[in-house]
């Protein structure tokens, strides 16, 4: 009880500094997941046109996805084109982004059924009328499900660009562990959880809003 | 026999020693085979699977492209179109049916017409007077999206999609066959009910024989690639041309020839006598329906006459004895 009511007092007494780390929080998550979304959406459907490069794109996102959060940060710091700061955090980011989102909109694509294609082909519709009209509808879901896996994903691991030189959520939590206060620590991950919960509600709203009823049933 | 007199006969479809070979294999799927389907039948293509009926099929609106050989759609080499413009021509109907699942019913049915951009307003009149013409309620159905319907009632829409910007020619490749039987007999036979209004060209797959012989005005028998027997199912019955035709029709040939010989083809002009005798027991069939029909009637109405009808008008008799000089000529040759 008392943990609670000190996390609510230094969430209270440090609003305008939170503030500020929210939004710059909030910004380099839009700036990754608009860039992610538009470059891997696109790769998920070129190598689901491509199939024989598919293999190796995915293997390549599944690499870099193993890849420590914290070493990869280090290593674009030392190059000089990014060096500290909002350049390497946002590159780092969009590069684990492409797992899920490449692999989700391969796999939602890849996964409409064959009868279907074949009787589009059968009734004239072109590769690109087929591939907006069909293929993409029907992948939606997956493709959905893998943007919202992105928004939270993104969200967490934006915390830790606060070491090389990111003021957001992740440097309330820094300091709370480097002066051993766990009010702050707490603060700061409540604030987080919050925003990747809220982010996976509103993507939630808005997939059911583009996702057509006949997709929607389950059984 | 007797043939319904059409108009001028012309070639819809024509295939020249078409050949294909798929990668990877030496044996052909499809060995030069030629035959031609007048405009306004419905040809059949039946055999055992991997005899090649499916690819003849894909063939003709270019899904497979022709190893050799030639195919004609009204006159015009297929290979020398746009095979997207092509296929917009062809209605198309599978077994799967492949309606697309985002969409309703009434998208599903409209696809073809939106692809060929009408104006909106048209596609809508033309969805809502689809679906009335194959049994379905428009306005329920049209708002519906597939997973709602029942097989038969998709098998239904599928028909419908395929019939959109009224293409002269239909492809169907097992269109009833994942219905159950008692559905399967409706649809065949409202679908032989709509071909008499609608008379398309009908290139029809199936590996049921029963289903051929019902549904077709010619059949061709395939096997290995290789074109067997092509003929109405009455020459089918009556002069298989070799064992592997035999087994495919089975041992009960003569039984058969009345349970699927529509009346239709046995049909005698009325003669004052006969004109007579139906009159008065009224006793009438429809012209597609099996003699074996016409038979249940006569025995109820111990008649030895029926009239035949197509729609309303009676168009000839059908007799007993006729029908008896029927299966002795099968018979006799068995």
């Amino acid at each position: 009880m008392e943990v609670i009511l000190n996390v609510i007092n230094f969430i209270l007494n440090n609003s305008s500094r939170i503030l500020e780390y929210t939004i710059n929080h909030f910004s380099l998550v839009f700036t990754v997941l608009g860039f992610s979304l538009v470059l891997w959406i696109t790769v998920g459907l070129l190598i689901s046109k491509y199939d024989r490069y598919a293999g190796s794109v995915i293997g390549l996102a599944n690499i870099i996805f193993v890849i420590p959060s914290i070493s990869l940060f280090g290593i674009f710091v030392t190059i000089p084109q990014l060096g500290l700061g909002r350049k390497s955090a946002a590159l780092a980011l969009i590069l684990y982004a492409m797992m899920p989102l490449v692999r989700n909109v391969y796999r939602g694509v890849k996964s409409v059924d064959q009868s279907v294609l074949e009787s589009g082909r059968g009734m004239g519709m072109s590769d690109t009328e087929i591939l907006f009209q069909i293929q993409i509808p029907m992948a939606w879901p997956v493709v959905f499900a893998g943007i919202r896996v992105t928004a939270v994903m993104i969200t967490g691991m934006a915390t830790v660009a606060t070491f090389i030189g990111e003021r957001n959520l992740g440097r309330l939590i820094h300091h709370g562990i480097t002066r051993g206060n766990e009010d702050i620590i707490i603060a700061g991950a409540v604030v987080v959880s919050l925003i990747a919960l809220m982010l996976d509600f509103i993507l939630g709203k808005v997939e059911k809003k583009l996702t057509s009823p006949g997709l929607r049933q389950s059984g | 026999m007797v043939k319904i007199i059409k108009g001028a006969v012309h070639d819809m479809i024509r295939l020249e020693k078409v050949y294909k070979t798929f990668p990877n294999t030496t044996v052909p799927a499809v060995d030069k085979i030629s035959f031609t389907i007048e405009k306004g039948n419905i040809c059949v293509f039946v055999g055992p699977s991997g005899c090649g009926k499916t690819t003849i099929l894909r063939m003709i609106n270019r899904l497979v492209e022709p190893t050799g050989g030639s195919i004609y759609i009204d006159g015009e080499n297929i290979m020398e179109t746009d095979a997207d413009q092509l296929r917009r021509r062809i209605g198309y109907v599978i077994q799967q049916i492949g309606l697309l699942p985002h969409r309703t019913i009434g998208q599903n049915v409209g696809l073809v017409p939106r692809l060929l951009k009408w104006p909106e307003d048209r596609i809508n009149k033309r969805v809502m007077e689809l679906l009335e013409i194959v049994g379905l309620d428009p306005r329920e159905t049209a708002r519906k999206y597939p997973y709602q319907l029942s097989g038969g009632q998709m098998q239904r829409a599928g028909v419908a999609r395929a019939l959109a910007v009224d293409p002269p020619i239909m492809l169907m490749d097992e269109p009833f066959g994942a219905v159950d039987p008692i559905v399967r007999g409706h649809l065949q036979d409202e679908f032989l009910r709509l071909q008499q209004e609608v008379k398309k060209t009908i290139c029809f797959v199936t590996h049921d024989i029963n289903e051929a012989l019902k549904m077709g005005d010619y059949i061709v028998v395939l096997n290995a690639g290789k074109l067997v027997q092509k003929g109405t199912p009455l020459e089918m019955l009556s002069d298989p041309a070799n064992d592997f035709v035999k087994d495919l029709i089975g041992d009960d040939r003569g039984v058969k020839l009345l349970d699927l010989t529509r009346a239709e083809s046995l049909l005698q002009a009325s003669t004052s006598e006969t004109d007579k005798a139906v009159r008065e027991c009224s006793c009438y069939i429809d012209a597609v329906q099996p003699v074996k029909m016409a038979l249940e009637v006569m025995m109820k109405n111990n008649s030895d006459v029926v009239g035949i009808r197509r729609g309303s008008e009676v168009v000839g008799t059908l007799s007993w004895t006729e029908i008896k000089q029927h299966i002795n000529k099968i018979s006799g040759d068995q």
